[in-house]
């Protein structure tokens, strides 16, 4: 689609539109990184826990980063996402994802959960949680 | 029904105990159908599976396959839930009971290890468990050839599932057993309240985009048909007299003690973009009305934005050979009528079809997905057991059906 150089402030529009979402865990996690399938394991409820054997809770939310995030993860749309939980949720295995509101609601439950693992767009993370894996 | 309701009582206390221990985190959510369903014929009348007794048929209808199911679940800390499910759907069972489809208290000790005991739902095949949750799946209902045979949907008792991290990917291996309770529509009489012990399992491994399922269960009748009437009446002096061959079919109708074997397998791919999914079954059966068979389909669809095409075809034939009913003696109408009604209980309930479907599903917007299929059929001569067939009198070879419809979740 771009082909012709794009005016400057376009450029910037499109960036923020199509920011980085930063995979988040909580700074006592002691993980160094996750890759793009394992957290797609733990988002997907195909395992409760993160490689070490740790119980891992997922936080999902409900802004609009939760399309551009499963999108980038699974390659996948929210519709099919659902339709993947509703199998799961209505056979009594498991239930989706705890969904929070928006980052500040994800950045909260991250420092208060030890076993958490969430995703923000990535300008919003800071010190006070551990980054995990980048999807640009 | 009587260790039901104590298992039931038992579960209530336990999830009351619960409660106190810790307040549970409560959640409503559900699922709903609306299709409506028509073929090219009045001749014979098409039903989602063998638990309806009413078809659609040229004018259509929505009562095959329209519903509508809530689901209440209950976590108490990382290790309990419990949870209910209760789908409004067309039958001629108990409204109320039949209709319940999953109340089970879930006990995880481990992230990897579940255990459930309570209404659970009869996981005999990939879909057997979720059929009613039409959103989950791109058709416009689960194959015909291979779901419209069970007439279950759920059973009392227990399951186990462990799941293993091999290679790249998860295996789950479930256990489970218990008693089958569920009413079915019977030649000559309402229903017929059908009870079975069962026992099977199921071995699923997941890696990336693929899928595949191996499943047994074994089940073993508990209870007779209500035909009684038709027994005693073949013992009877005055037809033995007149129809001395008559009585020599009498133990045909005996169902108790009677055993079924499921074996399937299963193989699913989905990118995100193309989907493909096959089953195949093979069913072992002594039921004197439901006879052995194979069945299986094949599906391949293509994703593009919102809308996925897919096209299914489906096979189920039924192994029998036709029980021989001799004639009566002397051709009174009666009698003739009576051993043309024990020829077509005994004969009348073979499968043999085939179907191409196409189809469309639109997810018109997150949780709403508008779906249209159109099916072709062959059915195949005494081949018809998966339809409302007429009681006597011939079925036609070739129907069109069409259905268009939408599910939804909230």
């Amino acid at each position: 689609m771009n082909w012709k150089p794009l005016p400057p402030v376009l450029l910037l529009l499109s960036s923020a539109a199509a920011a980085d979402v930063a995979v988040i865990a909580n700074v006592r996690n002691p993980l160094d990184g996750l890759t793009g399938k394992q957290v797609q394991d733990i988002f997907l409820g195909r395992t409760r826990s993160f490689p070490n054997d740790r119980f891992a809770l997922p936080i999902d939310q409900s802004s609009p980063l939760r399309s551009e995030f499963y999108q980038r993860l699974t390659g996948r749309s929210l519709e099919q996402i659902n339709a993947y939980w509703a199998r799961i949720l209505f056979t009594g295995q498991a239930s989706p994802p705890l969904r929070v509101p928006d980052d500040a609601a994800v950045l909260r439950t991250i420092r208060e959960n030890e076993g958490a693992i969430g995703y923000i767009d990535k300008s919003q993370a800071d010190g006070s949680v551990r980054v995990l894996l980048i999807l640009p | 029904m009587k260790s039901d309701t104590t298992l039931m009582g038992c579960l209530l206390l336990a999830v009351a105990q619960l409660a106190q221990a810790e307040p549970p985190r409560l959640s409503l959510k559900g699922f709903g159908t609306a299709v409506a369903v028509g073929s090219n014929t009045d001749r014979i009348g098409f039903r989602r599976d063998l638990s309806q007794e009413v078809g659609a048929r040229r004018h259509g209808g929505f009562d095959p396959d329209s519903r509508f199911g809530l689901q209440l679940d209950l976590d108490f800390g990382d290790a309990w839930h419990a949870g209910i499910q209760w789908v409004a759907r067309s039958h001629p069972g108990d409204f109320v009971e039949q209709n319940l489809d999953w109340a089970y208290l879930r006990w995880r000790p481990r992230p990897d290890l579940d255990v459930r005991l309570g209404r659970l739902g009869f996981d005999v095949f990939w879909l057997s468990d979720y059929r009613n949750v039409g959103y989950a799946y791109p058709w416009i209902r689960p194959p015909h050839e291979f779901y419209g045979g069970i007439p279950a949907y759920h059973f009392d008792g227990a399951d186990i599932a462990k799941k293993f991290g091999v290679g790249d990917g998860f295996l789950t291996v479930k256990v489970f057993g218990g008693r089958a309770f569920y009413q079915v529509p019977a030649a000559l009489s309402q229903t017929f309240d059908s009870v079975s012990l069962l026992a099977g399992g199921s071995i699923v491994y997941e890696q990336g985009d693929w899928r595949a399922r191996l499943g047994y269960v074994h089940t073993e009748a508990q209870s007779d048909p209500p035909l009684q009437g038709l027994v005693a009446a073949l013992h009877d002096p005055r037809v033995r007299l007149l129809w001395p061959g008559g009585v020599a079919v009498a133990d045909r109708f005996r169902v108790r003690g009677t055993v079924v074997q499921y074996s399937s397998l299963g193989l699913g791919y989905d990118d995100g973009s193309w989907l493909a999914q096959l089953e195949a079954a093979y069913i072992d059966s002594n039921l004197p009305f439901y006879p052995s068979g194979a069945n299986g389909y094949l599906s391949l669809g293509r994703r593009v934005g919102p809308v996925t095409l897919y096209t299914l075809l489906g096979i189920a034939e039924t192994f029998k050979d036709p029980v021989p009913v001799s004639q009566p003696l002397l051709p009174v109408p009666a009698l003739v009528g009576f051993r043309d009604t024990v020829d077509a209980i005994l004969n009348g309930n073979g499968i043999d079809q085939k179907s191409i479907s196409l189809g469309v599903r639109w997810d018109l917007h997150e949780n709403i997905a508008l779906k249209a299929q159109w099916s072709h059929y062959w059915l195949g001569q005494n081949g018809t057991q998966l339809w409302q067939e007429p009681f006597l009198g011939s079925t036609p070879r070739e129907v069109d059906l069409w259905s268009v419809g939408v599910d939804f979740l909230f």
